[in-house]
């Protein structure tokens, strides 16, 4: 690995590091100079979490290789404040509560302060426009674009200073409201650490050999050439696992690496820790995985049909969980309605996204404590899961919740701190594992795919009298937390809805592809998704208002719920009356057009996405110019 | 992961060739580098070891532009912010800023460079379709001995498939000669998922210039990427609009002509009915941006009626 000396300004210092010829600017700022306010969320230029300014032009870190940081002036998140109060883009971005997971923050406060350096009178257009290459996956940017056109307006001197340091006061509610939070500094300042900015004396680097099939049987496992190498420290795989291999949110299904056989592509099947991030890598390389690969399933519906390929033993028939509720009799139901709807709806995978990737730090401390660090959603539970994996007691294993940079659900399965656990234990070295973009998409779990059949039989007085609602749900290759979300979904199925005749089913079933797990809604989603269409559909089918209809059907106070729960009280009568004062909902059938529906282009119809707001204002500057006559060079920048 | 030996960071341009003709089987140039950094990655090339990169960004002969005959010669350093930000290259190149603004972001602007969409030839790079609107020669230069020679092409012939050009060893692409077209209105429509960073599935660049009346199609450019191999000059289309009056049914007659040029294998039907609203509207921004007396109809209005 050839090394290359190089000399810059970074944050107003000069600094001399001698790094591998082959580094990026990123890792030069995170690994040589610990300015860890810099994140890596993609490594392809696509979400800015690594803006930082090269000779005054703001750039992507991880697109610029780190040999042409040569002679240039490097300006970091850490070295916008400095020493010094907090900019008022910082002070901005902590008033408006800009800062939730606070891992774009930094990115997004450097686009912010870049936008604000070129043009300090950039309407909302063109700070949205200049903001365009970072990605926030928490805020909505609602509260980002408002901090930075307040943060404007102080620069500019339109609004005093000390705004900044006010809040706003409290209204009625703390809906629509800004409301500071006390770790925003170390957001907005790039203080704050998260797992993989985490550094601890002689820590390894930890890489993962993923399963190419989605369904195959491990015939062998050749780890030698690996474990030759200079620098590779272990190479592990499911038979190193000391104790009760398993984890799972319910059940414990997924062996921390592939044991006997891989469920999905992507699957972690050895790993290795090294002393370098790329010796690491070309371990990982330099093991040999024979496969023989084995029937898959590719649909939820293959899993069910009969002879199907079994993937786990222990589920024969391929099921991770039915929820079945019932309530009433719904053959009836149906006998005494004047109208039956049927329909099926369908929702696809989703990825979480969230701008941290998967990372993470264990360690042995000096009690035999193995410590594990990450951004878990769920300490407790990995904490005793990992106690039966690693055959320890449950006091000699700690686990520490780093700060999460977004989770959405998805960082509550225990995808990787087993690895990391069983690399400490192996090596009694801090081992330290941050994924890359690429497999956090392929090894994390996503949103339940579902296909729902629902049939729902109606009065002419827009009264529901049955509903039979049929989930089948894509669980992936692992249980995760499918058992509850088909719960939550059947809980929630047939809506916020009185409904004395139903049956509802909601399956989630083993498949060869990505595990499935907890995302925002839980299995809610896909089921409103279903339930509100079918209202939408009924309410045109009986040509009625669609608020209408659900008044008649909604929850009130003493209704007795799908699960058979009397409720004390009930809000969906408000929810509704506000949903179509703010809509300025026009009484009628959905597919009725009145005169003053302005659901259509209405002023508050968002308007087509468009670029050039800067184009547009200098447009006139421009034509007032004439046109060159000579032929005239100018150097670039 | 990107690894590589050895970086080279040349400031002059017989430096550079001379790197480039000695340099080991398998280096590669690089000027903003913001296409392969992100390509040697899992799912793509995964990790790639090269033997040598060689920046170009310190070459001083590939800065800055000239103007001669009715071209602009772009250095093959001009990154894509300066068509935003250098009112020159905005008067001379009115399709450009448009072309700009969609393209990737501000920040990997401020190093993506025109020359280097060109020379990875992508069936789907934003900025081929106004290159050759443009009719854009590039020039490529190499080593004779001690001497340097250039050839110029024209980018229809440049580029001859996906990531295929006629560059040979040892070549460097010097410079863009494209036409400067003073008083056109210039547009670019794209469509993707999303509005920065996002990979056109189709793209149109358009380029109108009108009568002294502003009534008359004096000269129309349009050009399609992302629908082929290559980029796609309307030429049928132009000729119909060329020393015509205005009108809508003009205008869409020449944009139905588009559907036929769509070669993409993915995707087909979808391309085809998308560039014929894409011309359409691309002609409409260009007669906006033209000055055009008359009100037009915009690409909101026809998605409403």
């Amino acid at each position: 690995m050839s090394e290359t000396r190089i000399t810059c300004e970074v944050n107003g210092r000069k600094v001399a590091r001698t790094v591998a010829t082959h580094k990026r600017l990123l890792d030069l700022l995170r690994d040589d100079l610990n300015l860890t306010g810099t994140k890596e969320g993609c490594g392809a230029g696509e979400c800015g979490t690594c803006s930082v300014f090269v000779d005054g032009k703001l750039v992507k870190s991880c697109l610029v290789p780190a040999a042409r940081a040569e002679g240039a002036r490097i300006e970091t998140i850490e070295g916008l404040a400095g020493m010094g109060p907090l900019t008022p883009v910082q002070k901005a971005f902590h008033k408006t509560g800009a800062s939730q997971c606070g891992y774009c923050i930094p990115g997004m406060v450097m686009a912010a302060t870049n936008c604000l350096r070129l043009n300090p009178e950039a309407d909302i257009d063109e700070i949205k426009e200049r903001m365009g290459g970072n990605i926030c996956r928490c805020t909505g940017y609602t509260k980002i674009l408002e901090a930075v056109e307040i943060a404007r307006d102080v620069i500019a001197g339109r609004r005093p200073e000390g705004d900044l340091d006010t809040d706003e006061p409290l209204g009625d509610s703390f809906i629509g409201h800004n409301v500071r939070r006390i770790d925003a500094p170390a957001k907005v300042t790039g203080r704050l650490r998260y797992a993989a900015d985490m550094k601890l004396v002689d820590m390894l680097q930890m890489q993962v050999l993923r399963s190419p099939h989605p369904h195959a049987r491990i015939v062998s496992i050749d780890t030698s050439v690996a474990e030759a190498m200079e620098g590779v420290e272990c190479v592990i795989t499911a038979a190193d696992v000391p104790g009760k291999d398993g984890f799972g949110v319910f059940v414990h299904d997924q062996p921390i690496m592939a044991r006997g056989k891989v469920r999905h592509v992507g699957e972690a099947v050895a790993a290795v820790a090294a002393e370098d991030l790329l010796t690491a890598r070309r371990a990982v390389a330099a093991i040999k995985v024979e496969y023989e690969p084995l029937p898959v399933i590719g649909t939820p519906e293959d899993a069910i049909a009969p002879g199907a390929p079994v993937i786990h033993d222990y589920a024969p028939d391929n099921v991770v969980k039915h929820i079945p509720l019932r309530k009433g009799n719904p053959e009836a139901g149906f006998a005494e309605a004047d109208l039956i709807i049927e329909d099926s709806f369908s929702t696809q995978s989703v990825e979480h996204a969230y701008l941290e990737p998967e990372a993470g730090v264990a360690f042995v401390d000096h009690d035999d404590v193995v410590t594990v660090h990450s951004p878990s959603q769920n300490i407790t539970h990995h904490r005793h899961m990992l106690a039966d994996i690693l055959g320890l007691p449950i006091n000699k294993v700690r686990m520490v919740m780093s700060a999460v940079g977004g989770g959405f659900g998805g960082k509550e399965d225990m995808i990787y701190q087993g690895m990391l656990a069983l690399a400490a234990i192996r090596t009694r070295r801090p081992v330290q594992l941050n994924f890359t973009r690429e497999e956090s998409l392929i090894a994390s779990a996503k949103r339940h795919p579902s296909k729902v059949s629902y049939k729902m039989g109606l009065k002419r007085t827009g009264k529901i009298t049955a509903i039979t609602f049929d989930m089948l749900s894509d669980g992936g290759a692992y249980g995760m937390s499918s058992e509850g979300v088909m719960r939550k979904a059947a809980i929630l199925s047939c809506g916020p809805y009185e409904v004395h005749n139903l049956q509802v089913d909601t399956r989630a079933v083993y498949t060869n592809n990505t595990p499935s797990g907890a995302f925002r809604t839980f299995g809610g989603m896909q089921a409103q998704f279903a339930t509100e269409s079918m209202m939408d559909i009924a309410a045109e089918a009986l040509g009625m208002d669609p608020f209408e209809l659900r008044r008649i059907n909604m929850y009130r106070k003493g209704s007795i719920t799908h699960t058979q729960h009397r409720l004390d009280r009930a809000s969906l009568d408000m929810v509704l009356d506000a949903a179509e004062t703010a809509s300025r909902w026009e009484s009628g059938a959905p597919n009725v057009r009145g005169a003053a529906r302005s659901d259509m282009g209405g002023p508050d119809t968002r308007q087509p996405c468009t670029l050039g707001a800067r184009i547009v204002a200098e447009a006139a500057d421009l034509s007032q110019g004439d046109h060159p006559t000579k032929a005239s060079t100018e150097a670039a920048e | 992961m990107l690894t590589y030996d050895a970086y080279h960071r040349p400031t002059s341009l017989p430096e550079a060739l001379r790197l480039w003709r000695d340099a080991p089987e398998g280096s590669r140039l690089v000027s903003g580098a913001t296409d392969l950094l992100p390509a040697a990655r899992d799912g793509r090339l995964g990790d790639v070891h090269l033997p040598a990169l060689i920046d170009l960004t310190g070459v001083t002969e590939l800065r800055g532009y000239d103007f001669a005959n009715g071209h602009v010669a772009l250095g093959a350093g001009t990154v894509y912010q300066d068509f935003l930000t250098d009112p020159v290259l905005r008067r001379a190149l009115p399709c450009m800023p448009y072309v700009s603004i969609w393209f990737a972001d501000d920040q990997i602007r401020e190093t993506a460079t025109l020359a280097g969409n060109l020379v990875n030839a992508s069936p789907v790079a934003d900025g081929t379709p106004p290159v050759v609107a443009l009719n854009g020669l590039v020039e490529l230069s190499k080593l004779d001995g001690d001497a340097i020679t250039s050839r110029r092409v024209p980018v229809r012939d440049f580029i001859t498939g996906p990531g295929r050009t006629v560059i040979a060893p040892g070549e460097i692409m010097t410079r863009v000669f494209l036409d400067t077209c003073y008083g056109y209105g210039g547009a670019f429509q794209k469509v993707g998922q999303r509005r920065s960073l996002v990979i056109s599935v189709a793209c149109c660049a358009a380029l109108v210039k009108l009568d002294e009346s502003g009534r008359v199609f004096e000269d129309v450019r349009l050009a399609l990427g992302g629908v082929g191999p290559g980029p796609i000059r309307l030429d049928d289309s132009e000729r119909m609009l060329r020393g015509e009056p205005l009108s809508e049914e003009l205008m869409q007659a020449a944009a139905g002509l588009a559907a036929e040029k769509v070669a993409s294998r993915s995707r087909r039907d979808y391309r085809r009915d998308v560039v014929v609203s894409f011309v359409r509207a691309a002609l409409s921004e260009a007669l906006s941006n033209a000055g055009a007396k008359a009100p037009l109809q915009t690409m909101e209005d026809m998605a409403n009626v």
